[in-house]
């Protein structure tokens, strides 16, 4: 049985983080990923904001590890080589009420230690962001809240593990967690393995993780949002990150220009009804009206998908409660779970990789940082951020970065080749790591030659490819010429 | 940086007949940039027939229309990039390429865009549910089957009957998919008598009129979609393993997207990224004359 100092179990963004962070320490790590890939559960689909801390109550290890993890994105980022862009936000009101929620924000997150915070009128706001529908009362405005690249920050953290001897165990779904030797023994479908201490980072599966070595304490009630996204024509409605505090009770419309230029709306507020992630009529319906009178002019033909996302609201066995602070629980010797992460989950990834890891890192005897571990990864070539002359080069050096992919993302056939070297085996791990097929042409022109590679690259026949894990092969009728 | 009088991008039946029409016009330098390994567009996955009758007088299949028309480019005074993609122009007539040749800058003095169509996507209809696999639009089916030889699924639904949506649905029945239903919105199929006889009367495959697609069930390969019946409301599910869609064009002409509201003197448009022609006869007749006129301009003549 191999053994290992610290098994993490789940390969989302809190797992990857969790796995690079542990490393920063003289441990033999592996990650237990129950699919083929990383970034395939929860981390799949959220707004991709960073945000600035002020939402939450102070005190709680949530602000704490937000307000810092915010302000120390730029750099995360860079050391990561991905990008991301801090383009402030601006939450608006329309009236009294919601003028208050914004007020007692403001002092919040002066409490809580966010810089640069400030009420606009509602005229400087409609000034400033000229599409928002007349009638603005008031709005805060966050220089620091931040849009990610939530999927390009996953993958980036699993490579940097990788990068620094993070033994990779993909294809491996925990089954079992038995106490042995003073560690526990991991059963996956992939086989056994021992480790001095797990980190159960599982996502909407952390709570049955846990209660297969621990009893209950956590549960996990997963929620589904949806969402929509608009092509490339839409992204400069807004230059900041709109949160729209509604001046009835419910959620307001949030609108996030993202990083590739196009414009995301949601999330909805749902509680979980029915397949955890399908889309509603009465979520997208929300998301129409809203928009519809926040951002009237917002043509909403531009919309190129819709998709719905899950995030796991924890709450407490005992009061059946819902639990609003992190709740990262230690059941038992070498035992942690961070159960029910969500928003700013994506925020504190990193932080909370870097706040646990110092602790199990202590409790192995193992304080000292490894001098070997290495914060950097290089970032993948993106031939449409170079300068003519820098492509030109790149061409001339090798030809794959010549052929273009995808049309509507610019997307040249060398990334393609480099997502399945560094670990795509889906067509929707090739688009989470590129993007391809997320434009307005949504793969029309691109599946069969992304598929193409695949086939090539993995050796396996295009009819065992998979768009998104086990049970989606995209091709299904059979060898051609066969009945 | 390379210097032409003509730059045509996209190199099917109209960018190809656009400019053997400029480049017979007289003295003038033409360069065609298509992204594909081939010439053709489109053509080369329409392998059914009907193509031609009105220019060649004959009834030809896609493949055969294109090689007519490429047979002509051989010997013609047309230098053909392929794999190349134009990835963007510039108001000083500046074009960038791209292409496993090399990334250039490439000036022009005159631009014809005939860049084809792209389709609609599902994402662009209020349909909720999960987003599984095998939900393709017809053109990517079209590919799928004709030029790779991959068979995309066992039992279709085929949403939109215009031609493109009928064709597809008899190409997945001759190659053993079982296609239950086409579904039109409308109370009558979009596409042409023809085609409606050929492929759906004589597959006995059911036109299914006054209803959409409302809803994707499935949580890794689609299993189903719920059927709305627009005239009654009534909603039902229909078990399937692949839903195509064939919910018509949308001209490609994001190229000129950075160049202002009006499209450029020097820039026309071509083909089906000028309107969405029902038959290519009339696009290759449209592309002569465009390129005729644009060759006698470059040359003073026009």
């Amino acid at each position: 049985m191999e053994r290992y100092d610290v098994a993490v179990l789940g390969g989302g963004l809190l797992g990857c983080f969790m796995a690079r962070e542990l490393r920063r320490y003289p441990l033999k790590v592996v990650l237990a990923e129950a699919r083929e890939d990383v970034c395939t559960g929860i981390s799949r689909a959220n707004t991709a904001i960073v945000y600035t801390g002020c939402d939450t109550r102070p005190g709680t290890l949530k602000t704490r590890l937000c307000v810092e993890a915010n302000r120390g994105f730029d750099t995360l980022c860079r050391e990561l080589g991905v990008p991301f862009s801090r383009r402030g936000s601006l939450m608006v009101s329309y009236g009294p009420r919601a003028d208050r929620v914004l007020q007692n924000k403001l002092l919040q997150g002066m409490e809580n230690g966010v810089e640069g915070l400030r009420l606009l009128s509602g005229r400087e706001a409609e000034e400033q962001e000229r599409g928002l529908a007349p009638g603005v009362s008031s709005a805060l405005y966050a220089p620091g809240t931040g849009v990610a690249d939530p999927w390009g920050l996953c993958y980036a953290a699993w490579e940097n593990a990788l990068a620094n001897g993070v033994a990779p165990w993909l294809g491996a779904p925990v089954t079992d967690l038995l106490p042995e030797h003073g560690g526990w023994r991991v059963v996956t479908l992939r086989g056994e393995l021992w480790a001095a201490a797990v980190v159960n980072c599982c996502g909407l599966h952390a709570d049955q993780v846990q209660e297969l070595a621990a009893p209950p304490s956590v549960r996990i009630s997963p929620e589904k949002a949806d969402y929509l996204m608009l092509d490339e024509g839409a992204g400069n409605y807004v230059g900041h990150v709109i949160f729209h505090e509604p001046e009835e009770k419910g959620k307001g419309l949030t609108l996030v220009p993202t990083l590739e230029g196009k414009l995301l709306l949601g999330p909805t507020e749902e509680g979980a009804a029915g397949p955890a992630s399908a889309t509603t009529t009465a979520g997208l319906g929300r998301l129409r009206q809203l928009a519809a009178q926040v951002a009237p002019q917002l043509d909403l033909n531009l919309t190129i998908r819709s998709f719905a996302g899950v995030r796991p609201r924890p709450y407490s066995v005992v009061s059946a409660r819902s639990i609003h602070d992190f709740t990262i629980t230690n059941p038992a010797r070498g035992l942690w779970s961070l159960i029910g992460i969500k928003t700013p989950g994506l925020t504190c990834a990193q932080a909370l990789g870097a706040w646990l890891a110092p602790q199990v890192a202590e409790t192995l005897g193992r304080r000292e940082p490894d001098p070997t571990f290495r914060p950097e990864r290089k970032a993948p070539v993106r031939p449409r951020t170079m300068s003519r002359e820098e492509r030109a080069a790149l061409v001339a050096r090798d030809p794959a970065y010549g052929r273009i992919l995808c049309r509507c993302g610019g997307i040249t056939e060398g990334e393609v080749r480099d997502a399945i070297r560094r670990g795509a085996v889906t067509l929707d791990g090739v688009k989470r790591r590129v993007g391809t097929g997320l434009g307005r042409c949504q793969g029309s022109f691109c599946t069969d030659r992304v598929m193409e590679l695949l086939s090539r690259m993995l050796g396996a026949p295009p009819e065992d490819l998979w768009k998104d894990g086990p049970g989606s092969r995209l091709l299904t009728g059979g060898r051609y010429g066969e009945g | 940086m390379e210097k032409v009088d003509l730059l045509v991008v996209g190199g099917g039946a109209a960018g190809m007949s656009a400019a053997l029409a400029a480049a017979s016009a007289g003295p003038v330098s033409v360069l065609l940039a298509d992204r594909e390994t081939r010439l053709g567009g489109i053509l080369p996955q329409c392998i059914h027939h009907g193509f031609g009758l009105g220019y060649f007088r004959r009834d030809l299949t896609g493949p055969e229309y294109a090689g007519r028309i490429i047979a002509q480019m051989e010997g013609a005074a047309v230098s053909v990039r392929l794999n190349t993609t134009v990835l963007s122009l510039s108001q000083r007539r500046t074009a960038e390429l791209s292409g496993p040749t090399g990334y250039e800058t490439i000036s022009f003095r005159r631009l014809i865009l005939a860049a084809g169509c792209r389709e609609r996507t599902i994402g662009s209809l209020p349909v909720t549910g999960t987003r599984p696999a095998g939900v393709y639009t017809a053109g990517l089916v079209q590919r799928m089957l004709n030029l790779r030889h991959w068979k995309p699924g066992r039992r279709a639904l085929v949403l939109g009957s215009g031609d493109l949506g009928l064709i597809v649905a008899r190409r997945l029945a001759l190659e053993g998919c079982q296609v239950v239903g086409v579904v039109e919105q409308k109370g009558s199929c979009g596409g042409m008598v023809r085609n409606y006889r050929s492929c759906l009367m004589e597959q006995n495959i059911p036109l299914i009129t006054k209803a959409t697609v409302t809803r994707l069930h499935g949580e890794g390969r689609l299993t189903g979609v719920t059927l709305r019946r627009l005239d009654s409301g009534k909603e039902e599910r229909v078990a399937c393993d692949t839903l195509v869609t064939a919910l018509g064009l949308i001209p490609e002409r994001e190229l000129l997207a950075g160049l202002g509201d009006k499209v450029p003197g020097w820039a026309s448009l071509c083909g089906n990224c000028d309107y969405v022609h029902d038959i290519v006869d009339t696009v290759t007749t449209q592309a002569e004359e465009l390129g005729r006129q644009v060759g006698l301009e470059l040359l003073g003549r026009g």
